[in-house]
């Protein structure tokens, strides 16, 4: 199903994260009007070593295929984990190391 | 909204401040605050999110949007700030609800976001942020003409 694309590299101390999820982010009143069920990412949450660098909740009214940019303090070789939850429920995680 | 239930809600909004404490612990707005996303209105939406506290302007919290935006269905937005934050939204009054987003700032963060929104027609959009410890509200609005609709029409 929907996959999540993310890129993260480090330069001076500062990580610059990108990613992009997949989703209709349709709402309902989109979804009635596509003859689709509503289905849009509410919550993301990206964490490396556990303490959490970015965290989101958001309604539909993102655009389709949401993309997010955002930098932290970190360094190289860690792992960033994305986590993303839907409005069904659906969880979905992904990771990438920091290069 | 009556006077009781507007009370209400206030008081919900300061249990959910109050409660998480430590920054460790994700929070999931939609949850705590499940009201604030129905509501259309911008004005009310900060209310329910927030309460109705005293809504600052500041140099130090600006958002970078395109004055028009040729594709409503997505409308790129940058939001800085210099200051310690806590959690930071996102209003529109174009669609039928108001709230975009909210992010809560981990402490510590370099205040820099970058998405993009949908938007059906031209409207304000609104950001506010609550500063971490003091609680004082911020906000920045710009208009953003939009010449097609974003979502779905």
């Amino acid at each position: 199903m929907a996959k999540m694309k993310i890129k993260a590299k480090e330069k001076k101390g500062i990580v610059k994260v990108k990613a992009m999820f997949t989703s209709l982010m349709a709402d309902k009143e989109e979804a009635v009007k596509k003859g689709i069920k509503a289905s849009y990412i509410k919550y993301i949450v990206a964490k490396v070593n556990d303490a959490v660098v970015y965290e989101v909740t958001m309604s539909g009214f993102m655009s389709e295929n949401p993309l997010v940019k955002f930098k932290f303090n970190g360094k190289k070789g860690d792992k960033i984990v994305f986590t993303t939850i839907d409005n069904n429920g659906k969880e979905q995680t992904g990771k990438k190391k920091i290069k | 909204m009556d006077r009781r239930k507007f009370l209400g809600v206030g008081l919900a909004a300061f249990a959910a401040i109050v409660v998480p404490g430590t920054d460790l612990k994700a929070m999931n707005f939609r949850e705590t605050k499940p009201k604030a996303w129905e509501i259309e209105k911008t004005v009310d939406g900060i209310k329910a999110l927030y309460g109705n506290g005293a809504l600052k302007k500041s140099d130090k919290l600006s958002f970078k949007a395109p004055k028009l935006a040729e594709n409503g269905g997505s409308i790129p937005i940058t939001v800085k700030s210099s200051l310690d934050l806590e959690s930071i939204a996102l209003f529109q009054d174009a669609n039928p609800r108001c709230l975009s987003c909210v992010f809560s700032v981990p402490k510590g963060a370099i205040i820099e976001y970058d998405f993009r929104i949908k938007m059906r027609q031209t409207a304000v959009v609104t950001i506010v942020a609550k500063e971490r410890g003091t609680g004082t509200l911020y906000t920045a609005s710009k208009e953003i003409d939009v010449s097609i609709g974003g979502c779905g029409g």
